[in-house]
C-alpha cells in the first residue's frame, strides 16, 4: 500500500513536471537583406535579352547597412556611390537609390527565391525614359 | 430510394420514345442553331477603293477616303467599325478624326477611339489593336514601331435584310513632323460579327506612302542595311547596331569578320571617333550576312559627366579597315540621332 502511495506520487509529479506552457509566437516577416556583393544574372531592354550580348559580368554592387558602392559600371538606375534604403523593410515594394550630390532614383522591386538563391529585381530607364531595362541580380560567390 | 423508383418508372416502357424524341430536339436545336448563326452573321463588307495622297508634309493633316460596300442577308443591328494602321509616333488615337455618310443615315456620322483593352466581337478575348494585327497583319511594313487604332461609330444602326449598303468614311490623321515612308493600313467592320471571318470585314493597304519632314529618314517599307534599335535612345541606353548584308551587295559580301567604325557627335559640335578594329568594334555574326553590335555609347566614348551625345555617324568595315560600308552601300556614313519622344 505504502508503495503504491509513493509510486502515485511519482507519477502524479512527473507527469506536473511534464506539462509546459507553449508559447505561441506570431510568424514574422523576416527583414530582407541586401547585405553582400551582387551580380548581373539576367538583363532585358524592352524585354530582349541582353546577358549574352552585352557584357555584365564585371558588374557588382556591394550593399551595406545603407550604402552602397559600383564595381564595373554598366547602364543602371544610378553611376554613382550613394545610400540605398526599402520603402518599407519588412515588405519593400521599392529601393530607391541616392547616389552622392543627387537626388534619389526609385525602382521596383522583386525579391523571389529561385533555385535556393535569393534574386533581386530591379526596373529602370538609364537612358530614355521610353526604355525599360530590368535587371536579376544575385549574391556573388 | 422513391426517387430512384420513380427514374425507374419512367425510363422503364417509354425509355425507347423518350430517347428517340430527345435526340430528334437535340438535332433540331442543332438546325435552328445553326441556321441562327448563319443568319446572325450574314453582313458581308468591302472596301471598294481608297482615295489617298502619296505624300503629305510633315505635321500635315493626312486626310483618306474609302468607299465601302456593305451586304447584308437579314435584319442586324451593330456599330461600325473603322480601323487604321498607322506609325505610332503619330499618335493616331489622339490625333485622328473619323467620319462617314451612308445610304442608311443622314450627314456626317461621328466616330470614337475604342480604348486598347476592349474585347473585339468573337476576337476570343483579343482587343481590336491585337486582333487587327494578328489576322489583318502589318501591311509589310518593317520596323515594328507602327499600331492599329480602331474607332466605332457614335449610334448603332440597323439595317435590313437583303439590301446594299454604300458608305463613304472620311479619315483625317495629323501627322508628325517626321521623315517617314510607311505602308498604310486600313479595316472595316461592325460590333456583332467583328473579323469572324474574312467575308466580314474588308481590308486594304496602301503603297509605300511618304511624309516630307524633318530629320533622319523612318522607312518602314524598305529593307535597311542598317538599323539602330530602339528607335528611341539616349547615349546612356545599350542600343543595337545591326548590319545586314542580304539587303544589297557591299564590299563586305564575303567579310569573314565585320566592325563598327563609330563617331559620336557632342551636344558641342564635337566628333568622338572610335574605329579601330578590336574586340570593343567586333560584331557578332547572326548568320546570313547579318551582324549585330550592342554598345554603350558613354563608355565606348569615355564620356565625362559634362558630355552628351546627340547623334552618331558610323560606317561597318573589314578586319583591315581598308574596305568601309556606309549608308547605302555607299562612301556617306550612316546617321542616328537620339532622341526621346
Amino acid at each position: 500500500m505504502k508503495y503504491k502511495l509513493i509510486f502515485l506520487l511519482v507519477l502524479c509529479s512527473t507527469g506536473f513536471f511534464a506539462c509546459k506552457p507553449e508559447r505561441l509566437l506570431l510568424p514574422s516577416e523576416p527583414i530582407k537583406e541586401l547585405s553582400g556583393n551582387w551580380q548581373i544574372i539576367k538583363a532585358t531592354r524592352n524585354g530582349t535579352d541582353l546577358t549574352a550580348r552585352f557584357d555584365f559580368s564585371h558588374f557588382r554592387i556591394l550593399f551595406t547597412d545603407s550604402s552602397y558602392s559600383i564595381d564595373s559600371l554598366v547602364p543602371f538606375i544610378v553611376s554613382r556611390n550613394g545610400k540605398w534604403s526599402f520603402d518599407d523593410p519588412q515588405y519593400p515594394f521599392t529601393i530607391s537609390f541616392r547616389a552622392t550630390d543627387s537626388s534619389a532614383k526609385t525602382s521596383s522591386l522583386l525579391y523571389p527565391v529561385t533555385g535556393g538563391q535569393r534574386n533581386l529585381i530591379i526596373t529602370f530607364s538609364p537612358g530614355c525614359s521610353l526604355n525599360s531595362y530590368q535587371y536579376t541580380l544575385q549574391k556573388a560567390n | 430510394m422513391k426517387d430512384q423508383h420513380i427514374t425507374q418508372e419512367i425510363a422503364g416502357p417509354d425509355r425507347t420514345k423518350t430517347s428517340k424524341r430527345r435526340k430528334i430536339a437535340g438535332l433540331a436545336w442543332k438546325i435552328v442553331g445553326g441556321l441562327l448563326l448563319l443568319i446572325i452573321v450574314s453582313c458581308s463588307m468591302s472596301i471598294d477603293s481608297v482615295v489617298q495622297p502619296s505624300s503629305v508634309n510633315g505635321g500635315d493633316i493626312l486626310p483618306v477616303t474609302l468607299n465601302v460596300t456593305i451586304t447584308t442577308n437579314t435584319t442586324q443591328t451593330s456599330n461600325f467599325m473603322v480601323a487604321v494602321l498607322v506609325p505610332k509616333i503619330w499618335k493616331a488615337a489622339q490625333n485622328s478624326t473619323i467620319t462617314f455618310t451612308s445610304d442608311i443615315s443622314s450627314g456626317d456620322q461621328g466616330m470614337t477611339l475604342i480604348p486598347a483593352g476592349t474585347p473585339a466581337p468573337q476576337g476570343g478575348g483579343l482587343d481590336w489593336p491585337t486582333l487587327l494585327a494578328s489576322k489583318i497583319g502589318n501591311g509589310g511594313n518593317l520596323l515594328p514601331d507602327y499600331e492599329w487604332v480602331a474607332f466605332y461609330s457614335n449610334t448603332s444602326y440597323s439595317v435590313a435584310g437583303g439590301a446594299t449598303i454604300h458608305a463613304t468614311v472620311s479619315i483625317k490623321i495629323k501627322t508628325s513632323p517626321d521623315n517617314l515612308l510607311f505602308k498604310l493600313g486600313y479595316c472595316v467592320a461592325n460590333s456583332t460579327d467583328g473579323l469572324s471571318s474574312t467575308d466580314r470585314y474588308g481590308s486594304a493597304f496602301s503603297s509605300c506612302f511618304q511624309v516630307n519632314g524633318t530629320g533622319d529618314l523612318i522607312d518602314f517599307c524598305n529593307p535597311q542595311l542598317s538599323t539602330v534599335d530602339p528607335r528611341t535612345s539616349l547615349d546612356n541606353d545599350i542600343i543595337t547596331v545591326t548590319f545586314d548584308g542580304g539587303v544589297q551587295s557591299t564590299p563586305l559580301d564575303n567579310a569573314s569578320q565585320v566592325y563598327l567604325c563609330i563617331s559620336g557627335i557632342t551636344d558641342t559640335g564635337d566628333s568622338l571617333s572610335v574605329c579601330t578594329q578590336t574586340d570593343q568594334t567586333k560584331m557578332t555574326p547572326l548568320g546570313l550576312n547579318k551582324w549585330q553590335k550592342d554598345i554603350w555609347p558613354r563608355k565606348l566614348f569615355n564620356l565625362t559627366d559634362n558630355q552628351h551625345l546627340t547623334g552618331l555617324r558610323y560606317y561597318f568595315t573589314d578586319p583591315t579597315g581598308g574596305i568601309r560600308v556606309g549608308y547605302a552601300g555607299g562612301s556617306a556614313p550612316f546617321i542616328y540621332t537620339f532622341r526621346c519622344q
